[in-house]
Parts: C-alpha cells; sequence; structure tokens
C-alpha cells in the first residue's frame, strides 16, 4: 500500500504555500461526520478550522472503536481524517463562561459550521440570531438532517436520511435487500454541499459585507445524490424508475457488469452493430455473431436477458486482464470492478493524490489516508497535520486569538470550562 | 433581492448531464451562465447528454432541463475563424472556464487551458475528467461505471453471491465538488486577483463518496473490506442493518452508541431490558451480535413498516422505514424546503423536478429562468457582452457561423 515510484510529491511542497481559504477563520463545531468533514474541504484549503468539542471525551467520532465489526486500530482513523488540519479548543458550553469564549471567538470569526441538534445550538446561545448580532460578518453554516423549514428534529443519521430518498430502494437486483451506497455516503454529500454554500456566501459577503445563514441538509444533499434516477422517476411517474433491475433486463445490454474468471468487468458500449461486430471479435464469440436473435440493434435490446447470459458465459472462461485487453484492442470501453485492496494499488489514484501518505503523531509513522479530490493548479490542497488531540490548541487559541490572560486559562480550568 | 454569484460570468462548455447540474449549481445562485455550444452539430451533442430515461414519453427533456436551468445559450461554429474570435472574446470576459470535454477537443476549439490562460490571466479554468489530469488515464473517456469500477466499493455493497452495484452517485459528487473547486478558486482570485486551474474527476468523485470505507479498509485492511457481508453481519445490530417488515417493507436503524437507546429499543421491540445476551453494548456488538440480528430479523417482521416508524419515532430512536422515490415525490417536507420544486414546463405544463439542496437566507437559489433553446441567447451575448452590432450578427448569422 504504498505510494508507487515517480508519484508527485506535491503534497510536501503543498503544505507550505498559501490554501485558496488562507485567511479565513472557520469555528467547526460538529460531530461525526456531516459536520467535520464539511470543515476538513476547508481546512484542506488553509482555512484555520476550530474544531470546538465538549471537554468530555470530544466529539462522539472519537469514540469510534470498530468498524465492520474489526477493532479500528492502533489509530483512530475515522475521527482523524476528517478532522485533520484542524485545530482542537475544548469548551463546555454548558457553563456561561464557556459560552462567552464561544462569543469572543465569534467575533473573530468568518464562519460558523455546526450539525449539532438545533435544541443544543439553542441551549448554548449559539443561535444565528446570537452570534449574527455579535459579528453581521459572520456566516453561519448549518448541516441540519431535513432542512431549515417545518422542525423536524427526530434523530438523523446517514442511513435513516438516505432510507427517505428512495435511493436504497433501486439499488441492487430485483429481491435483494435495499442498498446502502457505502458507509457515511449521504453524510459526505451532506458536508459537501455545506462547505459549497460557505464559499457561496463568502462571496455575498465580499460584495454586501454580512454574513448570512445557510443550511445543506442531509436530506437535501442525499435528494440530489439521487438526481438522476429521481429527476427521471419526478418527470414520468414510472415505476421502472423506483425500482430495482436486473442487469438481465437492460435495455442496452451491451453497457453491463460482466462476470471474467477472476473477477468481473464493465464494458461501456452502444447498442449498434458495428460495436457489436467488434465485441464479437474481441470475446472470439462467432456463434454469438451469427446468432439471428442478436443480429440487430433490436434483436439485442429484444433478447437482453438471453444475450447477457450468452456474453457471461463467455467472460467466465478467462481472466478480466485478458478480456479488458481484447476490448481495448477493439476499441471498447471497458474496465476492471476492482476491490479496495486493488483501489490502494491504483497508480492513477497515487498520481493524481486521491491517496496520500501522510506522517500519524499518534502512532507516530506514515500512515495511507483519503487524499485531495479536488486540485486548484496554484493553491493546492495539503494534509499537513491529521486530527488533532483534544483542545490541543485551547490555550493557544485562547491567549494569542481571543486576548485572554493566563491567570483565565487557569480559573476556566479548574472551573471545567476548558480542559 | 440580492444573488451571491452577482456578475459572475461563466463559460459552461460540459457535455454531461452530472458536469452541467454542477455549473447548474453556480446559475442557480444567480452567475451569469452562458453554455458554449458547438456548431455544427450541437443539436445532436445534446441527444448525446444523459444516459437512461431518454425518450420514455415524458413530453419534456427532464435531464437537460434540469442540468441548464438558468442559463444562457449561445451557438457557434468554433471552427470558423469569426467563430475562433468570438470564443476568445468570451474567454477575454469571462471569470469562470468550465468543462468536461477531453483535452484534444478543448484544444479544437481553442479551449484548452494555455489558450484560455493567455487570453486572461485572471480566469479560472475548471476541468471534470474521468481520472484526473495526472498519470496513465487522464485521457480515458468520461465514463461513470468506469471510475466507479476502480474504486473499489463496487463489490461489496451488494449481497454475497450478488453481482457488483453500481450506485451511480458518483458523478453527483463530482459536480458539486466542480462547483465547489470554483467556489475556492473565487475566493484566492478575491483576495489575490490570480486565477488558477481547478481539477475535479469521477474517479475523485467516486472515492469521496466512499470515504469512510476507503479509509478504514486503508488503516484496518483485510478481506472483511474485499467481500459482500451478509446483511444479517453487520458490525452492530442496532447500526447499519436492514430488516424486512411484515408487509414486505424494510426498516434500517442507526444507534451506533447502542447503549443510549438501549431501554426504549428494548421496550419497542419486546426484548427484555435486562436479556443476559444483550444487556451490554459489547455484547450487542461483540459476543452476541450475530444472535442479535437473527432475533431482529424475526421480530421486525411481524409488524407492518408504519408500526415501526411510528413506534421509532414516538420513541426518539433513530430509525425509519426504508422508501422509493415516490415518497420524497409526495412530500410536503421535501416541497417546503424546495428540495423539489414544481414549475411550469411550456412542453410539459406543471412538472416536478430537483430543487435546491442549499438554503441561503439573503442570496437564496432561484429559478429565474428555465433551459435555454439551442442559441436562444447567442444575439444578446454578443450584443451584451462583446459588443458586436445587429448588423455583424445578421451577418454571422448568415454565414452559420452562430446560430
Amino acid at each position: 500500500m504504498s505510494s508507487p515510484d515517480g508519484a508527485p510529491a506535491a503534497a510536501e511542497a503543498a503544505r507550505d504555500t498559501k490554501g485558496a481559504l488562507s485567511g479565513l477563520r472557520v469555528i467547526d463545531l460538529t460531530m461525526w461526520f456531516q459536520g467535520p468533514v464539511a470543515g476538513q474541504l476547508l481546512a484542506d484549503f488553509g482555512a484555520e478550522v476550530i474544531h470546538v468539542e465538549r471537554p468530555q471525551g470530544g466529539d462522539l467520532g472519537r469514540g469510534v472503536r470498530s468498524i465492520k465489526a474489526l477493532p479500528v486500530g492502533d489509530w483512530n482513523q475515522y475521527f482523524l481524517v476528517i478532522n485533520r488540519n484542524k485545530k482542537s479548543l475544548a469548551l463546555d458550553l454548558n457553563k456561561p463562561e464557556g459560552r462567552e469564549v464561544m462569543y469572543r471567538l465569534a467575533a473573530e470569526a468568518d464562519v460558523f459550521l455546526s450539525n449539532v441538534t438545533v435544541e443544543n445550538l439553542e441551549k448554548w446561545e449559539v443561535t444565528y440570531e446570537r452570534l449574527s448580532a455579535i459579528n453581521p460578518r459572520l456566516v453561519y453554516a448549518v448541516g441540519s438532517g431535513y432542512g431549515h423549514f417545518g422542525q423536524i428534529t427526530r434523530p438523523s443519521f446517514d442511513l435513516t436520511v438516505q432510507a427517505l430518498t428512495g435511493l436504497m430502494m433501486r439499488l441492487g437486483e430485483p429481491g435483494q435487500p435495499p442498498i446502502y451506497a457505502g458507509m457515511g455516503s449521504g453524510d459526505a454529500m451532506g458536508g459537501l454541499m455545506a462547505a459549497l454554500g460557505i464559499v457561496l456566501a463568502l462571496q455575498a459577503r465580499r460584495r454586501t459585507g454580512r454574513g448570512q445563514f445557510i443550511d445543506a441538509s442531509l436530506y437535501g444533499a442525499q435528494l440530489f445524490l439521487a438526481a438522476p434516477s429521481l429527476q427521471a422517476y419526478l418527470a414520468t411517474g414510472d415505476q421502472r424508475h423506483a425500482r430495482q433491475q436486473s442487469r438481465r433486463a437492460r435495455r442496452n445490454p451491451l453497457w453491463n457488469v460482466f462476470p471474467a474468471r477472476d473477477k468481473w468487468i464493465t464494458v461501456c458500449a452502444r447498442n449498434d452493430d458495428d460495436v457489436w461486430t467488434r465485441i464479437c471479435g474481441a470475446l472470439d464469440a462467432a456463434a454469438l455473431r451469427d446468432d439471428t436473435r442478436f443480429a440487430t440493434a433490436g434483436g439485442r435490446r429484444e433478447h437482453t436477458a438471453d444475450l447477457t447470459d450468452a456474453i457471461d458465459a463467455l467472460t467466465s472462461t478467462r481472466d478480466a486482464a485478458e478480456w479488458l485487453a481484447r476490448l481495448a484492442d477493439a476499441g471498447i470501453a471497458a474496465g476492471p470492478v476492482n476491490n479496495l485492496a486493488e483501489f490502494a494499488e491504483d497508480g492513477q489514484a497515487w498520481a493524481n493524490e486521491y491517496l496520500l501518505r501522510t506522517h500519524c503523531d499518534e502512532v507516530n509513522r506514515e500512515v495511507t489516508v483519503r487524499g485531495l479530490p479536488i486540485r486548484l493548479s496554484k493553491t493546492p490542497g495539503a494534509v499537513r497535520s491529521l486530527g488533532p488531540e483534544l483542545g490541543q490548541h485551547t490555550e493557544e487559541l485562547l491567549v494569542d486569538t481571543l486576548g485572554y490572560s493566563w491567570e483565565d486559562i487557569g480559573r476556566m480550568k479548574e472551573q471545567g470550562v476548558i480542559l | 433581492m440580492s444573488r451571491a454569484l452577482q456578475d459572475l460570468v461563466v463559460i459552461d462548455a460540459t457535455t454531461t448531464f452530472w458536469a452541467s447540474l454542477g455549473v447548474a449549481l453556480l446559475a442557480d445562485f444567480g452567475a451569469d451562465v452562458i453554455r458554449l455550444e458547438l456548431l455544427p452539430g450541437a443539436g445532436d451533442e445534446r441527444m448525446t447528454r444523459g444516459g437512461q430515461g431518454r425518450g420514455d414519453g415524458a413530453g419534456w427533456d427532464y435531464e437537460f432541463a434540469l442540468a441548464n436551468r438558468n442559463k444562457r445559450s449561445i451557438a457557434i461554429d468554433a471552427t470558423s475563424a469569426e467563430g475562433a474570435a468570438i470564443v476568445r472574446g468570451l474567454l477575454e470576459r469571462a471569470d469562470v472556464f468550465a468543462s468536461d470535454r477531453q483535452l484534444e477537443d478543448l484544444r479544437a476549439i481553442g479551449c484548452d487551458a494555455a489558450t484560455a490562460r493567455s487570453q486572461n490571466a485572471r480566469i479560472i479554468y475548471a476541468r471534470a475528467s474521468a481520472f484526473g489530469p495526472e498519470g496513465p488515464d487522464a485521457d480515458a473517456p468520461v465514463l461513470d461505471e468506469l471510475a466507479a469500477g476502480r474504486t473499489g466499493m463496487m463489490p461489496i455493497l451488494g449481497q454475497p453471491g450478488e453481482p457488483p452495484v453500481y450506485a451511480g452517485v458518483g458523478p453527483m459528487y463530482t459536480a458539486v465538488m466542480l462547483a465547489y473547486g470554483i467556489g475556492a478558486a473565487l475566493e484566492h482570485r478575491a483576495d489575490t486577483g490570480e486565477g488558477q486551474d481547478v481539477d475535479v474527476s469521477l474517479f475523485g468523485g467516486n472515492i469521496y463518496g466512499a470515504s469512510l470505507d476507503v479509509q478504514a479498509y486503508l488503516a484496518i485492511g483485510g478481506e472483511r473490506f474485499l467481500q459482500p457481508l451478509s446483511r444479517l453481519d453487520a458490525g452492530n445490530p442496532m447500526s447499519g442493518p436492514v430488516y424486512p417488515t411484515k408487509d414486505g417493507r424494510w426498516v434500517t436503524l442507526t444507534m451506533p452508541d447502542t447503549g443510549r437507546y438501549w431501554q426504549a429499543f428494548a421496550q419497542v421491540t419486546g426484548l427484555e431490558v435486562d436479556d443476559a445476551r444483550f444487556d451490554t453494548h459489547e455484547k450487542r456488538c461483540e459476543e452476541h451480535r450475530l444472535e442479535m440480528m437473527g432475533v431482529l430479523d424475526d421480530i421486525f417482521r411481524t409488524q407492518d413498516a408504519d408500526h415501526w416508524r411510528a413506534a421509532f419515532r414516538e420513541h426518539g430512536l433513530s430509525g425509519d422505514v426504508i422508501e422509493d422515490y415516490a415518497y420524497p415525490a409526495n412530500d410536503e417536507h421535501a416541497r417546503r424546503n424546495r428540495y423539489i420544486v414544481e414549475r411550469d414546463d411550456p412542453g410539459a405544463g406543471r412538472v416536478k423536478t430537483i430543487g435546491f439542496p442549499i438554503f441561503m437566507s439573503e442570496t437564496p437559489a432561484r429559478l429565474r429562468s428555465a433551459a435555454p433553446a439551442l442559441g436562444q441567447h447567442t444575439a444578446e451575448i454578443l450584443h451584451d457582452l462583446l459588443g458586436r452590432d445587429e448588423d455583424a450578427i445578421a451577418a454571422m448569422e448568415m454565414r452559420h457561423v452562430i446560430a
């Protein structure tokens, strides 16, 4: 799982260059994944992102001990990767003095980002009304569960919201259980939407001089995630777009996954006669080519199940690499269906810094992390540090940024306001 | 009302549904997004956009309509000298150029990064590719199925023994990353005056969407991440699995810290709170994990989905029914938050479409105009943006330089 030879070391150089969002200060009062990953997208591009956590145990994401029934390992990658490049401020917002610290921070910040519940924002007196009164320039961003209007306050986790969008019910073969699009797949979209909302609000602020309230909810983001098939359903009302569809019933049987002997491959080919002839050549399939049922595009569509079975029978006789080479020679777009182990060795991912090696202080060694999916040529993102220890930057922020004295720090520590 | 991206001029040379939709996010928030449509053959090109659902009798091209709302359209033959001059003029005038075309195609129309930059040092040049700008697959065809196949997730989304699952979500992440990357670059430009290149890809989008699985594998490794898991082999019986109900529907649960919910959960499911098999988090998630999933599988089959939804809500449990698209399509809450909106389409009448995933209190997204007809705004753009006079425009129309 190491970086192949010749992969660029741009990440190293980028640590010292200015980020696109340098100079921006963000209060990141978030937990679990949806909120933190929004902050991560800002922090990767150089914003000073301050992860505010309760002194008792911090962000609940720090408590993740296992994933898929496997121990998480000696470093908590769940927390450390989505909170990379951030500072940690351990602050008890249940105490008035803790809230006072928050208000002083809000006065010095550009962005407030949160995915905690509305009840907690109210209890801690860090509502939009409160903070924007202190700092009218503050962009106040919430990643709620279900949206700003309608006051749905029930718990909102990725999966329980994804369940409502309809996406899960259309994935997989008919009769199979509904399929979750991947751990945190909806949270990832929610966080990305919040980050987009924040840069939009920053653009608006440059003109108006004022911040505003924004909400990028899980539900809204996940409905967008489902857009290709959801829009088809909305437009047509056709149940076909809402239901699971068999790979043996595709309208274009040549655009599908097929089993090779060792693994599956994907073929993306138009259903026309020239392409069909080339596919038959690549598959050494004279019998298929001569089968009158499959001689025309209409015939292939009409007999899609039979054709799929016939191609399956052929492709399963040889390994993927051989088929992919033959299909490439025939000018047919095709590729492997890799597993995560193969992905981790994929030179293309390393060449583009979608995978990176970085130092992990917690275990004092290099680890592999999910890298930088958005590349900016002059102000590239960077992984400068993995997630902070709980309260690691509390004193630095209170003294240097907010002007508290060391006496104040001592008193607040004693009273449990800070860690 | 003020708009977030007021006065921003974006040249949109995208061709796919998802990339066009990414640029539409900028248009929704007020940018002047100009679709650059290339003659001849621009009409054919429109038909290649998107994939499924086309021609199924909806009466309107809903993919094009969604992905190009709030945009203007200019149609140009960029291979002619006059057309090329217009393209140069647009690049000179634009704040942002966005495309998902192959490098070769961009060079052919004078819209590659170097040419754009030579026209306009401040321009933000954004490109969505299949596999990213570096590496051996930099010029691969822009097909999400191939990118998704390389990300490692397709083999493990379904049940054991089932075909790999193509979820089709990668392009949506990529679309939003395109818009976000442009936004970050605009911030930098506002501070420094400096434009730059923004690159996103379907591969990067798929990887981002798979963040937690990818990162967990990178850190933990092992066969368990490479094989599909049975639905009754989740890491936590109360967080992640799906269970069938009596009426043939499904419910799912997300209660990672099971202790917090256990009392109420036991009550709702009829389990004993002090059941010695399940009365601690460790027993539920380790020793008796599989047994508990089996027990719950039987329990959830005893009642209809609606019963479970009501019980979860009454007791503040994090669980819900797995719905199909009829639910959001008819959900008052989705309508109220404008996640799904209704509008009047000239051809199809009252239609429903995806709305706006981001709420902004002062500069909200708005539907100002429907997707443009091919070349609908050619004359006004040439006049307003590039200062061409009526006679020159008419002459170019005669020579088929524009349409």
